[in-house]
């Protein structure tokens, strides 16, 4: 089977995945009870109204009085076109909240994966290379600290000792400062450290595994009788083929462990990125603005399996296409 | 006569593992003289591997040690050397081939980029050139459309075929002295065939000097012009190819060529088990398993090398003075069988256990 | 190679060279019998509390705890005291790591105090008087607390016996929450565990002896349920149903089976290959049978260190969920209490934190075990230490 032909049935896929998943979230919508028409109704009472034409507006709104077969196929063609409907409790439509919001999550994201697979594998592949060393230890014992420490309970415990103790760092996310400013930066060190912390650990481990694999590798060996000095060994000859498995777990890793360590980063810091967009919503019974939020982590989880499926196919020229 | 090439001088290697320390390499002494093919001897585990991959440190370093000895590479004490010297070395002037051609070659990277990279890791050449050249040695090493074939990845070759790009590679900076470790254990008995006259019509042309590390005699008599004969760290016997076929001195010698197939008789293994080399036995290393071993053998240091003919040499005790050492070398293989009923050297009872044998 | 119908006397010594090929529980008339009887008493109990009485005698979760206590007993403690001289084998290697011992000895712990604790206390009750008692031997600013319970000097109000670790906002001791939270903790990992493992090993086990078709259908699956990040599932779910613990079970249980399916698969697939597979099959044996009794048992060691890894991660999400108040309010868990104690961070810092060493603790306990049965159980993965 031929590359594109394999990239083509990949992508056909991703949309089967994303067609299948709206479909559910439909179905889930569809039997779910209340939803949010009785937060819409409690709205109109308690401002004075009449709770039954509430209900019905809500269901006019919403198109629960139509058949179900056209509620579905409206649902789908709105999600496609983006229309992704109106976020009663910020008086917004969902796309503009989406936009304000994901700003915010950028700032600490963006460099919390930075920083977690850099010090990820530069700490894993050196305890591969220094096994059973006292640093090798020391990194092990830190990557279990890592893998183990609840994030939320780890940023209160950082807030406690950092802002309400030392009072160095502030303990909340103040907006209304410019992106560049110290200040900023300030606030987000603890977001960031809360983030990378598991995402660390996790990619220390897996590259450590994976580097020790090949540390006594025969083509390392190879490597090192061409007279490859060790650092030429460790990039070319360990890293590059130990990246080939590395990249597999790499995105479904960051997805799953940024994500949902970002929504959590943000209700405990208050960081107004999607995050916390989402909670509130979910606290407040925003329906539309629940599904938006949470539907955008899935699609770029469909979307990061996509793209690490055909990195895979660039970095290892041993796969059989017909494999998968 | 000018200096060997390489001389090893009771050359020590120890790991140190969880369960103790292994003396892997306990006093190896052997020369290499310039463009001569030395065959290095012995069953899995007696530090063959580790004494040769021990030149230029490719040894994993810890757990391993070289804890005494010296290693003179064209004079040069490579124990001494700094880390950046031996990387000039390696693959410049000393180079290795090793066992498994399934796995020497990065599978990430072409062929070509490999032996490109060994290439001017010595050379200060352009990559073009470097192509050039790669392509040549491919092409003189007996891969077919060379110039083809230069961008495939290795798992596009047969095992044999990789073997050859490995050789290819190894012969990248032209060096003085080949190290190749068990370079045809893994081949078809055709292919394997087929690398050792590669190999040898390789040192012809090139004029390199070979280690060739074996556990295969029939190879060693098919390549070597010396043989050094390893057992449990130790050098047991060495010489040249015909005085060690011809006239084994030592019985680990005797016993291994006993297992050679092919000799008229049955093939006949070697009766029990390497010594476990965090607790060597006292004494001689093979007295355990040696049909001559004599209270002498039991007890004290390993014997010395004693010369038992002209660049001859074998360490057992009955070189010595007060012993008759026509007990071991005085009769032939067969004589010896005959002697013996059959039991000279190896227990060959069906009861026994003989899973140490390697045959 | 196991006869069914050895006597009851014998069986033992004999069967110690069998190992885990007991694992199928078919082997043993008197455990077979056991299971049976445990197997019907269980299933009268739920009907029992299903349809006959009202009120409900255990909750939907309990009774998942309880099936799952009589599985670790039966599949687990049961055949490791029949096989003691490979129980025995695999402890030496276990002990080797020390720090996994004690993590292993914590457990054992969380889990007695968690199971029996909740049976013998009453629930921590709310009292406005006792809000903010600081932890026993610590003091606090007298300030903080409304009254305090314990002596107050120079201005500080001691901690008491009464509650040793301190109280929280509402007055609630927080060793009872602790105590009950440990409940909730065991009961999310051992649980859900149960199911993923139960599930992933069904699955991977048929796609890997039954292949083609059947394979394709089921690892298609396992691909679209690995993509769709659980957690936000979860968010949608708890949103759109009302949140309580046996969802979130149901939830990570039923859609979190899909690695240890992978792995299973992979794993049998090398066995597959394997000359007593073949054996079996020339000589007659059905599907039903070679996947029972030898590619299950053969796999084991894998599934149970996967598994072992597992647990922290449910008890990880339940805490997280718990935290961010998406669970049933009623059901106490270390989550929630770090949670009622963030907005006190300056006077009450216990509160927060004394509940999170707990949870911590039990998370990095339980990787700290798992590490070591992967050591322990499969000689082959020595390289991740």
């Amino acid at each position: 089977m031929s590359m594109h032909w394999y990239v083509a049935r990949r992508v056909a896929w991703a949309v089967v995945a994303t067609y299948l998943i709206l479909t559910i979230t439909f179905g889930l919508l569809a039997v779910a009870p209340g939803d949010g028409q009785t937060a819409f109704a409690f709205e109109a009472a308690t401002e004075g109204g009449d709770v039954d034409e509430a209900r019905e507006t809500f269901d006019e709104i919403t198109g629960r009085d139509e058949p179900l077969l056209t509620r579905y196929t409206n649902y789908m063609v709105n999600m496609a076109t983006l229309n992704w409907g109106w976020s009663f409790t910020r008086n917004q439509s969902v796309m503009d909240a989406l936009a304000a919001a994901y700003p915010y999550s950028l700032m600490y994201a963006v460099p919390a994966t930075f920083i977690s697979i850099v010090f990820g594998y530069a700490i894993g592949l050196y305890s591969a290379t220094h096994q059973y060393t006292l640093t090798d230890y020391l990194g092990t014992f830190t990557a279990f600290f890592g893998i183990s420490v609840p994030n939320f309970w780890f940023g209160i415990m950082l807030i406690l000792v950092f802002a309400v103790d030392l009072g160095w760092l502030p303990s909340y996310y103040q907006t209304g400062r410019g992106v560049w400013t110290l200040a900023n930066a300030k606030q987000l060190v603890l977001p960031v450290v809360v983030l990378s912390t598991g995402a660390i650990a996790g990619n220390m481990r897996y590259s450590r595994a994976e580097a020790l694999e090949y540390v006594h590798a025969d083509f390392v060996k190879t490597a090192r009788a061409k007279g490859a000095d060790d650092w030429r060994v460790l990039v070319r000859h360990i890293f590059r083929p130990a990246l080939v498995p590395l990249m597999t777990i790499l995105v479904a890793d960051i997805l799953g462990l940024l994500f949902a360590g970002a929504y959590i980063t943000e209700v405990v810091f208050q960081i107004p990125g999607l995050g916390l967009l989402s909670y509130k919503a979910i606290i407040q019974q925003d329906t539309a603005l629940v599904m938006a939020t949470t539907l955008v982590p899935v699609f770029i989880a469909i979307v990061g399996n996509l793209v690490q499926d055909i990195a895979y196919t660039v970095l290892d020229p041993r796969i059989d296409y017909g494999d998968r | 006569m000018t200096d060997p090439l390489l001389s090893i001088r009771e050359l020590r290697v120890r790991f140190d593992t969880d369960e103790g320390v292994v003396q892997a390499v306990d006093g190896v002494s052997f020369d290499v003289e310039r463009g001569e093919t030395v065959c290095v001897v012995g069953e899995s585990g007696s530090g063959k591997t580790v004494a040769c991959e021990s030149v230029t440190r490719l040894i994993p370093m810890p757990p391993g040690e070289i804890a005494g000895g010296e290693i003179l590479f064209d004079g040069e004490d490579l124990t001494e050397a700094s880390e950046k010297r031996l990387e000039s070395i390696r693959g410049g002037r000393i180079a290795h081939v090793f066992q498994n051609p399934q796995s020497a070659l990065n599978p990430v990277y072409p062929i070509g980029a490999q032996i490109v990279e060994a290439i001017r890791l010595h050379r200060d050449v352009s990559k073009q050139a470097a192509r050039d050249r790669a392509i040549d040695l491919l092409d003189r090493v007996g891969i077919p459309e060379a110039t083809a074939r230069v961008d495939d990845y290795p798992h596009e070759f047969s095992g044999g075929m990789k073997q050859r790009v490995v050789i290819a590679m190894a012969l990248a900076a032209d060096p003085d002295l080949l190290v190749a470790d068990e370079p045809t254990t893994a081949l078809d008995v055709t292919i394997q065939a087929q690398i050792l006259r590669l190999l040898r019509d390789l040192q012809a042309e090139f004029g390199m000097s070979i280690v060739f590390v074996t556990h295969d005699l029939g190879v060693v008599a098919e390549i070597a012009d010396r043989v050094v004969v390893m057992y449990a760290g130790r050098v047991m016997e060495t010489g040249s190819v015909h005085d060690v076929f011809d006239r084994p001195s030592h019985p680990y010698t005797k016993a291994l060529l006993d297992c050679l197939p092919g000799q008229g008789q049955s093939m006949r293994p070697i009766g029990g088990t390497l010594p476990d080399l965090k607790q060597p036995p006292a004494g001689c290393r093979f007295h355990p398993r040696c049909p001559h071993a004599t209270a002498d053998c039991r007890t004290g240091t390993h014997p010395e090398l004693l010369p038992v003919g002209s660049g001859h040499d074998a360490a057992c005790v009955y070189y010595g003075p007060g012993y008759d050492s026509t007990v071991i070398r005085g009769e032939s293989v067969s004589e010896s069988r005959a002697a013996d009923g059959g039991d000279a050297v190896a227990d060959s009872d069906s009861d026994h256990d003989t899973t140490g044998g390697d045959c | 190679m196991a006869p069914d119908t050895q006597s009851d006397t014998g069986a033992t010594e004999r069967f110690e060279d069998v190992e885990w090929d007991e694992l199928g529980g078919l082997g043993f008339p008197r455990r077979t019998q056991a299971l049976v009887v445990a197997t019907v008493a269980y299933a009268a109990a739920v009907a029992y509390d299903l349809f006959v009485t009202d009120d409900a005698v255990l909750s939907g979760t309990n009774w998942l705890f309880v099936l799952t206590l009589l599985v670790g007993a039966f599949f687990v403690a049961w055949p490791l005291a029949e096989n003691r001289r490979l129980t025995a084998y695999y402890w030496r290697r276990f002990k080797r790591n020390r720090a996994a011992v004690v993590s292993a000895a914590y457990l054992v712990v969380v889990f007695v105090v968690g199971t029996l604790g909740p049976l013998v206390l009453t629930e921590p009750e709310l009292n406005i008087l006792a809000a903010y008692q600081p932890p026993v031997y610590l003091s606090v600013d007298s300030a903080v607390p409304t009254t305090c319970v314990g002596q107050t000097a120079d201005g500080l109000c001691h901690g008491t016996w009464q509650y040793p670790l301190g109280t929280t906002s509402d007055g609630k001791g927080i060793a009872k929450l602790v105590v009950f939270g440990m409940r909730v903790s065991m009961q999310v990992g051992l649980v859900t565990m149960l199911i993923v493992v139960s599930i992933g090993t069904a699955v991977g086990t048929s796609a890997a002896y039954f292949s083609g078709l059947v394979d394709e259908l089921l690892m298609r699956y396992v691909d679209i349920q690995q993509t769709f990040p659980t957690f936000f599932l979860f968010l949608i779910v708890t949103y759109l149903f009302k949140p309580s613990l046996f969802l979130l079970i149901t939830i990570f249980g039923f859609l979190g089976w899909g690695g240890i399916a992978r792995l299973v698969r992979s794993e049998a697939l090398q066995r597959r290959e394997e000359s007593y597979i073949r054996a079996a099959e020339n000589a007659g044996a059905s599907d039903g049978w070679i996947i029972r009794r030898h590619l299950m048992p053969n796999v084991s060691n894998t599934v149970i260190t996967a598994a072992t890894l597992l647990i922290p991660s449910f008890i990880l999400f339940e805490a997280t969920f718990a935290f961010l108040g998406l669970t049933d309010p009623a059901t106490p868990s270390w989550g929630q209490v770090i949670a009622s104690g963030r907005g006190d961070l300056d006077g009450a810092w216990w509160i927060a934190t004394i509940p999170g060493v707990f949870l911590f603790f039990t998370v990095l306990a339980f990787n700290f075990v798992g590490d070591a049965l992967r050591d322990a159980l499969d000689p082959r993965s020595e390289g991740d230490a």
